[in-house]
């Protein structure tokens, strides 16, 4: 904590936190590979979990050590650790990652970021240089909205139909959303129903998780990036277009970008092969 | 037959109550039917070829891309998830849509298969509901903050608790990075009295702050940096920076006749504030502020209860509560104490030569010098008239006769408002305890206050002035 004068103002943040049981269970932390390998730190982005990797990480596992977890209030976290305080920015989101590595003893960490939790890295990695040897951003934005000559690629009322939307969804959503508007905790039943389910988050919070993700701008945290990053960019990514990913590129000094033929924003599920063979390659 | 019964089917796939929707796995569209392109009021050539994304409003591909295809991938299927599609015109068309994943195989690529359905009035039902929940939802959090405000600000015994109590409950409720109370003190300076405060200990005294301004105005204050509203505090301004702080909101805690203080909370992110939240900032404050004046008043009537009013000193039931207290200690720890009892000499005629008023002005300013001369941890007390008593922990003979002796020269000096014909003089007797083997049994306050009364006493018989006489317990 002593290295991280930010940390004081998330009064919630138990020291206890930092001890690497309690980050384990707090985030949910799952390593595969060899331990003594290179560590990957893979992070999912808003609206999913670390499952968003399974296409990915048991491939790289064979050659490194992949370490995944869920960020409080999706997956498989522990919800009762949620502070809308500390989590009401990404810096709360950066410090669990910084916790993460510190308390599993981890060093020259390649972070592989998902969509929001590039920006997490870029947070983490500026904060802690001497933790990472390498940045992996999958889709990043440093801004979602609109400013002046800035495109992010949305409007403020666009945010706000996303917040309906998914308000829409908790609403009258179905058997899967469903046991977890109820609750769950005094039915056990259906709590074995839910670890059938895919990319679990808690309303309320995935509520905060979308202001937090598309209304953060990032924009000055890139140039003081000392990190060695790639920028993987998709094809046709409405939520991070290619003119995004190329200011991101172009304002973290000294980064590559790659442009894959994969379309859409999660590559990571609908072109794992082509994000696997990039990665490999640019760690080689 | 078979013609006729393929023709049904194709029937029953363009005309379905329902539209349907074939993508690529790279989220081409690859078949449409007539129902869809009826609803969006789109020509086959415009559809085929795009992607699901073309067809929906910005703020539903957001929700598109970051929920439904993640879940949809990793499931296989989706069930009526809500959309909305843009028809040809612009204007938005909620749908409900279940959608499955054929995964490809050897002899056929992978196809995601959508099944859509117009919602307009299951949707127009469901904005109420939702618009409603939300309404009630967010009055039932700021009664529920309130509450939990009132439980909290009830519990507090100190004005250091009841800060504590607002800091949580204001982080809790607007989700603050961290939030602080400051409290003006009597020279008018803000005071930290509970919370974290970001830059209150860089300031310098002439450093202009947000608080400071709230209190001035009287109102609420929300700054945010990136828009440019901290220029008028260079000084917090790099503070905030240096801790990552977008916004900061200020609220007067109101007072008597000025704000008493201010309640700050500070964000990591550009913050908005609504009508309803400032609406809450300032009952908190209220709360917060009708508690602050019942503490206050409590601790003055505590004060009251214990403190002689006119000179401000213990009065007689403090001195025999703290007496009793250093007599038990003293036995305890086995080192001797001491008390010393004072009785002023020629303070009668004062009081009946000039009367009341110029008398209690000799009482508080012989009460401000005997204060001034004893040591720092002695208790001071009137017992009554013209009658002090002093209680002396630690002090041996010696120790008690000394600071007995400054006491009697201070008494002495000139008094200012009486003339020169006025001399008044103490009479002083002390009474030390020793804590021994023998003494275990130790006597009662009142015993030692007798003892010390009496020895006072044989000091004025003897009639010489500056005679101090001791006795042991």
């Amino acid at each position: 904590m002593a290295t991280n004068p930010d940390a004081s103002l998330h009064t919630s943040a138990p020291t206890s936190a930092n001890s690497g049981a309690a980050v384990r269970r707090r985030n949910n932390v799952t390593e595969l590979g060899d331990p003594s390998a290179r560590t990957l730190l893979l992070a999912h982005g808003f609206g999913c979990s670390q499952e968003v990797w399974r296409k990915v990480a048991p491939d790289l596992a064979r050659d490194f050590h992949v370490v995944l977890f869920d960020h409080v209030g999706a997956g498989g976290s522990d919800l009762s650790a949620y502070d809308a305080g500390k989590y009401d920015s990404l810096d709360g989101y950066a410090d669990d990652v910084v916790e993460i590595v510190d308390g599993l003893g981890l060093r020259d960490v390649v972070y592989i970021g998902h969509s929001v939790s590039s920006m997490v890295g870029v947070l983490a990695s500026t904060r802690r240089p001497d933790l990472f040897s390498a940045l992996i951003l999958v889709g990043p934005s440093a801004r979602y909205v609109n400013d002046g000559d800035y495109v992010g690629g949305f409007e403020q009322a666009d945010i706000d139909s996303l917040l309906d939307a998914l308000d829409a969804n908790y609403l009258g959503w179905s058997a899967d959303m469903a046991p977890l508007i109820m609750g769950n905790s005094e039915r056990p039943e259906l709590g074995q129903e839910l670890t059938a389910s895919f990319c679990r988050i808690d309303p309320a919070i995935a509520r905060q998780f979308a202001r937090v993700t598309f209304l953060s701008d990032n924009r000055d945290d890139l140039p003081a990036v000392t990190t060695p990053t790639l920028v993987l960019q998709c094809a046709d990514d409405i939520i991070a277009p290619t003119t995004v990913g190329r200011f991101v590129n172009e304002s973290i000094p000294g980064s590559r970008m790659v442009l894959m033929k994969t379309r859409g924003h999660i590559p990571n599920l609908s072109g794992s092969d082509e994000l696997i063979g990039e990665i490999r390659s640019y760690l080689k | 037959m078979t013609d006729g019964l393929e023709a049904s089917y194709r029937r029953l796939y363009e005309d379905a109550p329902c539209g349907f929707l074939s993508m690529s796995g790279d989220d081409e569209i690859l078949a449409v039917n007539n129902t869809l392109l009826a609803w969006l009021g789109l020509e086959r050539g415009d559809v085929v070829g795009s992607t699901f994304n073309d067809l929906q409003t910005v703020g539903s591909t957001l929700f598109y891309e970051t929920r439904y295809q993640p879940v949809l991938q990793l499931q296989g299927e989706v069930r009526e998830v809500s959309l909305t599609l843009r028809r040809g015109d612009g204007s938005p068309m909620p749908v409900l849509v279940n959608a499955t994943v054929d995964e490809a195989t050897d002899d056929s690529p992978r196809i995601v298969r959508a099944a859509i359905f117009d919602s307009t009035s299951r949707q127009d039902y469901e904005k109420a509901l939702l618009d409603a929940r939300r309404s009630a939802e967010s009055s039932e959090a700021r009664v529920r903050v309130l509450q939990d405000a009132s439980s909290a600000f009830g519990a507090a015994g100190s004005e250091a608790e009841l800060a504590a109590a607002m800091v949580r409950i204001a982080r809790e409720a607007f989700s603050a990075g961290s939030a602080a109370v400051l409290l003006l003190d009597d020279d008018g300076q803000l005071q930290l009295t509970d919370g974290q405060h970001p830059f209150h200990a860089a300031l310098s005294a002439g450093d202009a702050r947000p608080e400071t301004r709230a209190i001035a105005d009287g109102e609420p204050l929300v700054l945010t940096a990136s828009r440019g509203e901290l220029a008028d505090f260079p000084v917090v301004a790099s503070a905030l920076a240096g801790a990552r702080i977008q916004t900061l909101s200020v609220v007067p805690i109101p007072g008597d006749d000025r704000p008493d203080g201010v309640l700050v909370c500070f964000f990591g992110r550009a913050r908005e504030f609504n009508s309803h939240d400032l609406e809450l900032l300032a009952a908190l404050a209220r709360q917060f502020c009708q508690t602050l004046t019942r503490i206050r008043l409590r601790d003055e009537l505590e004060r009251l209860a214990l403190y002689d009013r006119l000179t401000g000193l213990a009065n007689r039931a403090l001195l025999q509560e703290r007496l009793a207290t250093s007599l038990a200690k003293a036995t305890h720890s086995g080192s001797a104490m001491a008390v010393i009892f004072l009785d002023l000499d020629g303070f009668k005629p004062v009081n009946d030569l000039l009367g009341h008023a110029i008398g209690d002005s000799v009482l508080q300013q012989v009460s401000g010098r005997i204060a001034d001369v004893v040591r720092r941890d002695d208790l001071v007390g009137r017992f009554g008239g013209d009658e002090f008593v002093v209680v002396c922990d630690d002090a041996t003979e010696p120790v008690a006769r000394a600071i007995a002796t400054r006491i009697a020269a201070t008494v002495a000096a000139p008094l200012e408002s009486v003339g020169e014909e006025v001399s008044i003089t103490a009479s002083i007797g002390i009474a030390v305890y020793q804590p021994s083997e023998r003494n275990r049994e130790v006597s009662s306050s009142d015993d030692v206050l007798a003892l010390a009364d009496a020895a006072m006493y044989r000091s004025k018989k003897s009639g010489r002035r500056g005679v101090i006489t001791a006795d042991f317990v």
